[in-house]
């Protein structure tokens, strides 16, 4: 009988939990200068339509003794020059906590990047 | 060797969303690597070889094949549904000295560039604002590639300079698959280049007034445009005003070009009392409101210095492209909302009044994201029959909608190309561009709408033209030979007797049978000579 008084707070608070964890905000940087790699067939229906963009969604984990890291961009097929137009990342509450609680040890990085057409 | 990456597709897309449009192949080539091929001849002219071995593919299987850039056109004319080829990727570039130059040149040579078709007009910008140069015009933004320009008519505002082909004054065309298929043109009365400098491109020499300005609005149908020879000129500035003007003295202008009384602006008016003339003129009308006023963005040219004011906001801003598709979506259903929800979104859309800002011609005509689905139907016609012609596209569109998009007027230097929509001593492009809309609701469709306005226009008796990259009724009976009457056909003569028969085939697509463009014209070898 508890049980169930207590299932539906708990359920709508596991909800807003999850809520909390997912909400994010992004911010984008762009460079008013080159031209970006553009894209061939044209497949997204975002800001990154008509551009190559690689996506990076991953989990970095580093050593206590690390103050921190820095996520080298290499020539790939999708970033020809290596060389950065655009970057955006994305913050969310989840990644956040994660950070905190491992006092620093996993960051969470969540980027869209565009390089510099060839 | 220039590496080609093959991709089997069932359809493609323009930018805008404007298909999708059935495709079998789709060919992307690179150019070979600066370190394993060090002389950007060799490697222009290996891309060359390329390209003629993926026309002679296409040709085996009895395909079509085009090539297109960066897919901005609205129309289908980028379109082909067997093959076609992105050529972005082929984007090296010349300079020339005087040696390079033929004997009767007018052309200063450090005015002369070699742009490789997948040049985007902003990387050509950066590369001349490199030797101290500039395009002298652009459309209003900067992603376009040299070739996708020219071959559509891409234009701005420049009342004075014209569009993007009428500073072109060289075309390297590839028209077969065999060693003799490589031709380049340019004018006998306005020679560039020099036989010697035209050999190291491995191409045929045709100088002759004729079939350049043919080829020069080719509607991509002219052979596989490899390089454009463009005449650039020094670095300058553009200083913009943005002002609101009353409604009767934006039309006069607009209608007389007579900006030599204007004196709304007083920075621009001389000691002796006469304005300066303004680079550019635009007027911006929201046919949804008449508040006796409308926005007017004018430029003017200055010369370049260094540290003039930054251009650019440090933050840019865009609407929700939910909010966007939201209005749209509400629109279609219900369209007395579409009014409504144009004034409320007004400032977003129109340029902020009192706005000056200064920049180069590339800072001033800067990136346009991607922002949804859209639509635009343009239409040229004399200036001096704009306010006309406006009154009756503006009626069709509150008629026939009302549609969720907004009007503007450009005025355009008359271009020489022979199937240029620049066909008049000024030429007004009344354009109205906005968002794709539900056509299933109750909104009636693009084309219908472009059809409306295609009768208004010839019940008016106004002589016409239309944008070849943006939405029209293109099959619309008779619309070319009405629009260019006897242009067409020379169009078609020069075409026919360029490219071999099964070339012209190959070179076709839906857009240009649509057109009518694609009949066979008996093919005559004193069209093709060369004249100088």
């Amino acid at each position: 009988m508890n049980l169930k008084k207590y299932l539906l707070p708990f359920v709508l608070l596991l909800f807003l939990v999850l809520l909390l964890f997912q909400s994010c905000y992004s911010v984008r940087l762009a460079s008013t200068s080159g031209t970006p790699n553009p894209a061939a067939p044209m497949v997204r229906d975002d800001y990154y339509r008509a551009v190559e963009v690689t996506e990076l969604d991953t989990v970095i984990t580093i050593g206590v003794e690390n103050k921190d890291f820095t996520y080298l961009i290499k020539v790939t097929d999708l970033c020809p020059t290596g060389k950065l137009h655009t970057v955006e990342y994305k913050n969310t509450f989840g990644a956040l906590l994660l950070s905190a609680v491992t006092f620093g040890r996993k960051r969470k990085v969540k980027i869209k990047y565009v390089c510099m057409k060839e | 060797m220039a590496k080609t990456t093959k991709l089997t597709l069932s359809e493609w897309d323009t930018l805008h969303n404007n298909g999708p449009f059935p495709l079998k192949i789709l060919y992307k080539t690179k150019l070979e690597s600066p370190a394993l091929m060090s002389s950007d001849l060799d490697r222009y002219n290996d891309a060359a070889q390329e390209i003629q071995s993926l026309i002679t593919e296409a040709k085996n299987k009895n395909e079509g094949f085009r090539a297109y850039g960066s897919a901005w056109s609205m129309s289908k004319i980028a379109h082909q549904k067997d093959r076609m080829h992105f050529n972005a990727h082929m984007n090296t570039y010349f300079s020339f000295r005087n040696q390079d130059l033929h004997a009767l040149s007018s052309y200063k040579a450090e005015n002369l560039f070699l742009f490789q078709c997948g040049n985007v007009v902003k990387e050509i910008s950066e590369k001349l604002a490199g030797h101290g140069k500039s395009l002298k015009a652009s459309g209003a933004s900067n992603g376009q590639t040299i070739a996708g320009c020219i071959s559509t008519g891409v234009h701005g505002s420049g009342i004075n300079v014209g569009s993007v082909q009428d500073y072109v004054v060289g075309l390297n065309l590839i028209i077969g698959p065999n060693p003799g298929d490589i031709v380049y043109l340019e004018r006998d009365s306005k020679p560039a280049l020099n036989n010697v400098f035209v050999q190291k491109l491995r191409s045929r020499v045709i100088r002759n007034d004729g079939l350049f300005n043919a080829a020069l609005v080719g509607l991509g149908s002219f052979g596989f445009i490899h390089g454009v020879v463009i005449e650039a000129q020094n670095l300058f500035l553009l200083k913009r005003y943005v002002k609101e003007l009353k409604k009767d003295k934006a039309i006069e202008l607009a209608q007389k070009q007579n900006f030599k009384d204007f004196d709304g602006i007083p920075e621009e008016v001389k000691s002796n009392g006469e304005a300066n003339l303004p680079y550019h003129f635009k007027v911006f009308v929201n046919q949804y409101k008449d508040n006796g006023k409308y926005v007017v963005e004018f430029m003017y040219k200055k010369p370049y210095k260094l540290n003039y004011p930054d251009p650019f906001p440090i933050i840019k801003k865009s609407l929700y492209r939910d909010l966007i598709n939201l209005v749209v979506g509400i629109g279609a259903a219900v369209p007395a909302s579409i009014p409504v929800f144009i004034n409320l979104l007004k400032n977003s859309i129109l340029p902020k009044v009192d706005e000056v800002s200064i920049g180069t011609l590339a800072e001033t005509f800067w990136d346009a994201p991607y922002q949804g689905p859209a639509f635009a139907i343009s239409f040229g016609v004399s200036h001096t029959n704009g306010e006309k012609a406006l009154k009756i596209l503006s009626k069709v569109s509150i008629d026939e909608g009302p549609v969720p998009g907004i009007f503007a007027m450009r005025f355009i230097k008359k271009s020489d190309a022979t199937l240029s929509f620049a066909r008049f001593p000024i030429t007004c492009m009344i354009e109205i561009d906005g968002v794709l809309w539900n056509e299933k609701k109750k909104l009636g469709t693009l084309n219908g709408l472009s059809k409306k306005m295609i009768e208004a226009l010839q019940n008016a008796a106004i002589p016409f033209t239309m944008h070849w990259g943006k939405n029209a009724d293109w099959k619309f009976s008779g619309l070319v030979n009405h629009m260019y009457g006897a242009d067409a056909k020379t169009w078609r003569k020069y075409r026919c007797s360029l490219l071999s028969d099964d070339m012209q085939k190959l070179f076709s697509n839906a857009f240009l049978k649509e057109v009518k463009l694609d009949k066979k014209e008996p093919s005559d070898p004193q069209l093709i000579q060369s004249l100088l």
